[in-house]
C-alpha cells in the first residue's frame, strides 16, 4: 500500500513536471526560432521547403560539421568598421550609434522620475485621508482609459508649440521623456501606494514619537522599507520605455532622436526578405531587458502583482 | 521650545504635505493625460478642411457607424477578446494549478515562462511573423504540406477566412485571427499565470485538504472551492486582460497589418488607419471616444472588485 | 519650514535630473561631415527624402537612393559654397506623408522642400501642405521642356501647379523570356491559355501585388493594370468614385477567375513585397508592376538556369540585357489600349518651408543636365519628365530603349484620375477586390463595387 502511494506521488510529480517542460518549452520556441533565423545565411533562409537547421547535406539530413552558421545578420545590424584606438572598431550601424543610446536615455531618466513622483504621490495617498483622496486615486486610473492613439495627436500639437516658443530649457529628448512619465505615472501611483500601504503605520509612529519631523520619519524609516517596492517600480517603468513603439514613432521626428524600437522600423522597411536581419536585430534589441529581468526578477513579479491586483 | 515648535510643524504639515506631495504628480498626469483626453473629445467633433477646423456636431460619429469596416471591425474585436481572454485564462489558470503543487524548479519554470512578458509586443509580433512567413517560415513548412492539410496546405498570412456561420458575423475567425489570438496570448500569458498562482497560494491547504477527505473530486475541488476564492482575482485578471486586448496595436501592427483582407482589422488597429494612415483625425477622435467609453467600463469594473477584495481584508 | 524646503529641493533636483539628461548623447548633426565642408555663414537648407545618406549598408533595399545622395551632397554644397548648406533627413516612404501633414498643420518644423509621389498629391493639397508653385516654374528655362502629362499629374483639382515633376514612373510587365516563348499575349484569351499551359508545367501565369497590405499600395499595380487594359476607370471624371462599370466588372470578373484557377501563386497575396518572390525564381512568368521594380526584384533564377546573384539593381538590368526578362504591354479587351498607371516623382515645398529661395535654387540645381539625369536614375527611379533628357546617352541602355517601346505602346494614367482622397480609395477599393478574386468567389461583383463607390461618395 505505502509503495503504491509512493509511485502514485511519483507519478505525478512526473506528470506535473513534463507539463511545465512542455509549456517552457513552448513559451520558448518562437524566441529559439528566431535566434535560429538569425544565425543563417540568406541561402538556407529562402529554402523551400524551409530547413530547421542549416546543416543539412546532399548526402547527409544533419551533420555538426556541416552547419552553415552565419552573423551576416549581425553585421549587417551593427556594421562594425575598423577604427583607431581600443576596441579596434566602432559600430557604425544606427543601431547602436544612435537608437540604444536613446532608448538607454529614455528609459533611465523617465523611470527615475516616475520612482520619485510615484513615490511621493504613493505615499500621500496612502498615509494621508484627506478630502477629494478617492476620487483623484480613482480620476488617476481613469484617465489612462482614453486611447494612447489619439492622445499622441494632442502630444504631438504640443510638441510642435513647445518647440516654436523656444523655451530656455526645451528639447524634444525633454518632451519625450516627460511624455513617457505621464504615460507609466498612473499605474506605478497605485502600486506605489500598494507597497506603502503594506508598511505598518505603528513604525512610523514610533518614529515621530521618538524625534519629531515626519519627514525624517519618511527618510529614515519608510524609504528603506519601501525602497525594494520603488526599485520595482523603477524596473517595471525601464521595461515598458523600452519596448514603447507607437508614441516613439509617431512623436520623433528626426533620426538622430529614434528610439531603438522604431529604429527597428528601419529593417523592416529595407529588409522585406532578409529575415535574418530582422531576427537579428529583434534579438539585440530585446536581450538587455531579458538579461535586466532575469537579473531582478524577483522585483518584477512584485511591481506586477501589485500593479494587477490594485488596477 | 523645541517640543511646541514640533507640534505646530506636524499639524501644519499633516494638513498640506500630501497636497505637495501629490501636486507634481498632478500637474505631469494634467499635462500628458488629462489635456489630450479632452483635446480628443474636441477633435471628434470637428473636421478638418484645407482652410482650418470646422465644428460638425455628431456628424464624425455618424459617419463611423456607416462606414461598412467598423461593423465588421467590431465582429473582429469581439471575435478576438473572447479568444485572446478565453485562451489565456484557461491556460494560466492550469499552468498556475501546476506551479502551485511545489515542483523541484518552479523557480526555474516561473522565470522561463515569463520571458515572453518582457519581449515588446512589436517584437512579439515580428517573432511571430517570421514563424509563419510564407514559403519561409519554420511553422509554413509544416502547415503548408498539403498533405497534412488539405486541400493546398495552410498558408497562415493569406488564407482567406471561412464562410461565417451567423450572417455578418465574423466566426469561424481567419486562421490569421486564431494565430494573431495565439500570439497575444502568448505574451499574456505569464502575467496571468503568475497573478492567478499568487492568489491560489493564499488558499489554505488545509481547505483542500479537508475537502479530498470528505470525498471531494479534483475537479469538484476546483470548481467548487478554488474557483469562489479565487474569484477576486479572476475577475482582475478578466478585465485587465480584455483591456489589454481592447487597446493593444503594437502586436497587430507587426504581425497581420489587418490581413489578410480586413480579417484581423480590429477596432484599435482600425482606429491607427483612420487616423495615422489616412490622417482623418476628426473621425479617429470619434473612434477613440468610443473605446474610450469601453475601457471606462472595464476600469470601473477592475475597481469595484478591488474594492469587495480590500474590505475583505 | 524644513519639509518645503525639501521638497523644493526635491523638484529642483528632478529638474535636474532631466535637463541633465538632454545634453549626453550630443545629437549627431543629421547630415555629419556636410557642415565641415561649407563655410560658417552657409545656411542649412532641409530636405526630406525616404533615403538615408549615413546608411552604408550595401545590401540596404534603397542602397541606390542612399548613395545617390552620399555623393550629391557635397557635390551641392560645394556648388552653393557660402550660401546653402544641404542637410537631409531621412524619413521612412511610407511615414513622411503623415509627417508632412502633421507637421503643416500644427505648424511644427517642415523641410524647405521634399521629395513626393504625385499619388500623394491630393493628400497634401486638401490638408493644404504644400505651395504653389505655377507662377515660379512657368518662368523657369526647363518649363516648356517638361512632358505635358507629368506637369498634369501635378497639377491639384483648383489647376495650380503643387509638384515639380522630375521623373515619370510608369508601370510595366517583367516578364521571363522562356515562360511566353511566343511573346507575352496580348488579349485576355490568349493569357487564359498560357496559363493553363504553363499550369500543366507547374508553373504560375504571373504573380502581382494582390494583398491589401500597405494600405492597399496593391490596387495602383497590377489591379489597376487590368482594370485599365479592360477599358475601367476609378472615377466619373468630377471627383466620385465611379467603380460599378462593366468594363470594371469584366476585370475583376477576370482577375477572380485567375486567382481560383490557381494560375497565380498564393504568395501573391503575402504582403509584404513578398510576391516578387515567384517572380525570382521564375515559378511566375510574369508580374506587372513599377518600372522601378528592377531594384527591388533580386536575385534572379532564370528558366534557362542562369543565375543573376549580385543582389543588387543590376541582376535585372543584366537579365534583360541578356534577353531573359523582357518589358511587354498588358493584355487588352478589344477596342482598349494596355493600361498602366504612372506616378510622378518630384519635388514639392511645403507650406511653411523657411528658405523656398534655397528649395528654388535646388530644383533649378536638379533640372540641369549635368546633375539631371543623376536624379532621374538615382531617387527617381524612372524616365526623365525633361524630354529632351530622354535623348542622352545615360537613357540609350537597353533597359530604358525597351523600357520606352512598352510605354509607348500603352496608356499610362494615374490610377486616382479625379479622385480627391486617394488614401482613402485605395484601402477601401483594394479590400473590395481582395473580398472579390480571393476571399469570396461568389459573389456578386456589381453590387459589392456599387456599394464601395457609394460609401465612398458619402464622404465627398
Amino acid at each position: 500500500m505505502a509503495r503504491a502511494l509512493l509511485t502514485r506521488r511519483q507519478w505525478e510529480n512526473l506528470l506535473v513536471n513534463g507539463a511545465l517542460i512542455l509549456v517552457s518549452v513552448l513559451a520558448m520556441l518562437p524566441i529559439a526560432t528566431t535566434l535560429l533565423i538569425s544565425f543563417k545565411n540568406e541561402e538556407d533562409i529562402i529554402r523551400k521547403p524551409p530547413v530547421i537547421f542549416p546543416c543539412d547535406t546532399p548526402e547527409t539530413a544533419f551533420s555538426w560539421q556541416d552547419c552553415r552558421w552565419a552573423v551576416e545578420g549581425y553585421q549587417r545590424v551593427l556594421a562594425p568598421k575598423p577604427a583607431a584606438g581600443w576596441p579596434g572598431f566602432k559600430l557604425a550601424g544606427n543601431m547602436f550609434r544612435i537608437y540604444v543610446p536613446n532608448t538607454l536615455l529614455y528609459a533611465l531618466s523617465s523611470s527615475l522620475a516616475v520612482v520619485l513622483l510615484a513615490g511621493l504621490a504613493g505615499y500621500a495617498f496612502s498615509r494621508y485621508r484627506f478630502r477629494g483622496h478617492d476620487i483623484l486615486l480613482t480620476g488617476i486610473l481613469a484617465i489612462t482609459g482614453v486611447p494612447l492613439l489619439t492622445n499622441l495627436l494632442a502630444l504631438y500639437q504640443m510638441g510642435v508649440t513647445l518647440r516654436k516658443s523656444a523655451l530656455p530649457l526645451y528639447n524634444d529628448r525633454l518632451f519625450i521623456i516627460f511624455v513617457y512619465i505621464g504615460f507609466f505615472l498612473p499605474l506605478s501611483v497605485w502600486i506605489a501606494k500598494g507597497f506603502f500601504d503594506a508598511i505598518p503605520h505603528e513604525l512610523e509612529e514610533a518614529a515621530l514619537i521618538d524625534g519629531c519631523s515626519p519627514v525624517g520619519a519618511l527618510t529614515r524609516i519608510t524609504m528603506p522599507l519601501a525602497l525594494p517596492g520603488l526599485m520595482a517600480i523603477f524596473l517595471l517603468t525601464f521595461v515598458n520605455v523600452w519596448n514603447e513603439f507607437i508614441a516613439g514613432y509617431l512623436l520623433i521626428a528626426r533620426n538622430d532622436l529614434k528610439p531603438a524600437m522604431f529604429g527597428l522600423y528601419d529593417f523592416l522597411s529595407q529588409n522585406i526578405i532578409n529575415l535574418q536581419v530582422i531576427a537579428a536585430a529583434c534579438i539585440l534589441i530585446a536581450l538587455p531587458v531579458v538579461l535586466l529581468f532575469l537579473f531582478t526578477r524577483r522585483s518584477f513579479f512584485r511591481a506586477m502583482m501589485e500593479g494587477a491586483v490594485k488596477g | 521650545m523645541l517640543q511646541t515648535w514640533c507640534a505646530r510643524l506636524r499639524k501644519r504639515g499633516l494638513d498640506t504635505l500630501p497636497f505637495w506631495l501629490i501636486l507634481p504628480t498632478v500637474l505631469v498626469l494634467l499635462v500628458v493625460q488629462v489635456y489630450p483626453a479632452v483635446y480628443t473629445l474636441w477633435l471628434s467633433l470637428h473636421e478638418r478642411e484645407p482652410q482650418g477646423w470646422f465644428y460638425v456636431g455628431l456628424k464624425n460619429y455618424n459617419r463611423l457607424f456607416h462606414t461598412s469596416l467598423f461593423s465588421e471591425s467590431v465582429g473582429h474585436t469581439l471575435v478576438f477578446l473572447l479568444g485572446y481572454v478565453g485562451l489565456t485564462m484557461a491556460a494560466g489558470f492550469c499552468v498556475a494549478l501546476l506551479l502551485s503543487r511545489n515542483v523541484r524548479f518552479s523557480g526555474l519554470y516561473i522565470t522561463l515562462l515569463f520571458i515572453p512578458w518582457i519581449i515588446a509586443d512589436i517584437i512579439a509580433g515580428l517573432v511571430f511573423r517570421l514563424l509563419v512567413v510564407p514559403d519561409y517560415g519554420l511553422l509554413s513548412g509544416i502547415l503548408q504540406n498539403p498533405s497534412l492539410f488539405l486541400p493546398h496546405g495552410l498558408s497562415v498570412l493569406t488564407a482567406v477566412r471561412p464562410q461565417p456561420w451567423f450572417g455578418q458575423f465574423p466566426f469561424p475567425p481567419a486562421p490569421a485571427m486564431l494565430y494573431l489570438i495565439l500570439a497575444s496570448s502568448w505574451r499574456a500569458l505569464p502575467f496571468i499565470t503568475l497573478l492567478l498562482l499568487a492568489s491560489l497560494q493564499t488558499i489554505p491547504t488545509e481547505i483542500i485538504e479537508s475537502s479530498r477527505i470528505d470525498g471531494a473530486s479534483r475537479t469538484q475541488v476546483i470548481r467548487r472551492i478554488l474557483i469562489p476564492l479565487m474569484l477576486p482575482t479572476l475577475v482582475v485578471a478578466l478585465f485587465s486582460l480584455t483591456l489589454s486586448g481592447m487597446n493593444g496595436v503594437g502586436m497587430i501592427f507587426s504581425l497581420t497589418s489587418g490581413g489578410p483582407g480586413t480579417s484581423t482589422e480590429v477596432l484599435s488597429y482600425m482606429l491607427y488607419s483612420i487616423g495615422w494612415r489616412q490622417l482623418r483625425f476628426g473621425r479617429a477622435a470619434a473612434l477613440a471616444m468610443l473605446i474610450a467609453l469601453v475601457n471606462w467600463l472595464l476600469i470601473s469594473g477592475t475597481l469595484r472588485f478591488t474594492r469587495v477584495q480590500d474590505r475583505r481584508d | 519650514m524644513i519639509r518645503r524646503w525639501i521638497l523644493i529641493a526635491l523638484v529642483f533636483a528632478l529638474a535636474l535630473i532631466l535637463s541633465a539628461c538632454a545634453p549626453p548623447a550630443a545629437p549627431t548633426a543629421p547630415a555629419s561631415g556636410q557642415s565641415t565642408t561649407a563655410p560658417a555663414t552657409a545656411v542649412d537648407f532641409v530636405t526630406w527624402y525616404q533615403y538615408d545618406q549615413n546608411n552604408e549598408d550595401p545590401a540596404s533595399d534603397e542602397r541606390v537612393g542612399n548613395a545617390y545622395l552620399r555623393q550629391m551632397i557635397p557635390r551641392f554644397n560645394a556648388a552653393f559654397a557660402g550660401q546653402w548648406n544641404w542637410v537631409n533627413q531621412p524619413k521612412a516612404f511610407d511615414k513622411m506623408a503623415t509627417e508632412l501633414v502633421a507637421a503643416v498643420q500644427a505648424g511644427g518644423e517642415v523641410p524647405d522642400l521634399f521629395q513626393m509621389a504625385s499619388s500623394m498629391l491630393n493628400l497634401f493639397h486638401r490638408n493644404g501642405a504644400v505651395q504653389d508653385l505655377s507662377q515660379w516654374a512657368q518662368a523657369q528655362s526647363w518649363w516648356d521642356d517638361l512632358d505635358p502629362s507629368a506637369v498634369q499629374a501635378c497639377t491639384g483639382a483648383d489647376g495650380k501647379l503643387y509638384c515639380i515633376p522630375v521623373a515619370e514612373l510608369p508601370h510595366v510587365v517583367y516578364v521571363w523570356k522562356d515562360r511566353y516563348p511566343d511573346g507575352f499575349p496580348k488579349t485576355p484569351e490568349a493569357f487564359l491559355a498560357a496559363a493553363a499551359r504553363l499550369q500543366s508545367a507547374g508553373l504560375y501565369a504571373m504573380t502581382f501585388f494582390g494583398s491589401t497590405d500597405f494600405d492597399g499600395e496593391g490596387l495602383t499595380r497590377g489591379v489597376w493594370m487590368t482594370m485599365s487594359s479592360f477599358g475601367g476607370t476609378m472615377d466619373d471624371g468630377h471627383g466620385n468614385m465611379l467603380l460599378n462599370t462593366p468594363e470594371n466588372i469584366a476585370a475583376i470578373a477576370f482577375l477572380r477567375q485567375l486567382v481560383q484557377k490557381g494560375y497565380v501563386p498564393e504568395i501573391s497575396f503575402a504582403g509584404g513585397f513578398q510576391e516578387e518572390d515567384a517572380f525570382k525564381d521564375a515559378s511566375a512568368g510574369a508580374f506587372p508592376t513599377g518600372l522601378f521594380g528592377y531594384r527591388y526584384v533580386n536575385p534572379l533564377h532564370a528558366p534557362n538556369g542562369t543565375v543573376y546573384n549580385k543582389r543588387n539593381e543590376q541582376d535585372m538590368l543584366d537579365a534583360i540585357a541578356a534577353g531573359d526578362v523582357e518589358f511587354s504591354t498588358y493584355f487588352a479587351t478589344p477596342g482598349h489600349t494596355p493600361g498602366c498607371n504612372v506616378g510622378v516623382q518630384g519635388f514639392s515645398i511645403p507650406v511653411g518651408a523657411k528658405h523656398p529661395e534655397a528649395a528654388y535654387d535646388y530644383i533649378n540645381w536638379i533640372m540641369d543636365p549635368a546633375q539631371n539625369a543623376d536624379w532621374v536614375l538615382g531617387p527617381g527611379g524612372g524616365f526623365p519628365a525633361r524630354i529632351s533628357m530622354s535623348h542622352t546617352e545615360q537613357f540609350q541602355t537597353p533597359f530604358y530603349q525597351k523600357a520606352a517601346e512598352v510605354i509607348k505602346a500603352s496608356n499610362c494614367r494615374p490610377w486616382y484620375g479625379s479622385l480627391e482622397r486617394p488614401q482613402e480609395a485605395k484601402k477601401l477599393v483594394m479590400t473590395t477586390v481582395y473580398k472579390l478574386i480571393k476571399e469570396d468567389p461568389t459573389a456578386d461583383i456589381g453590387t459589392l463595387l456599387q456599394s464601395t463607390q457609394e460609401e465612398y461618395n458619402a464622404n465627398n
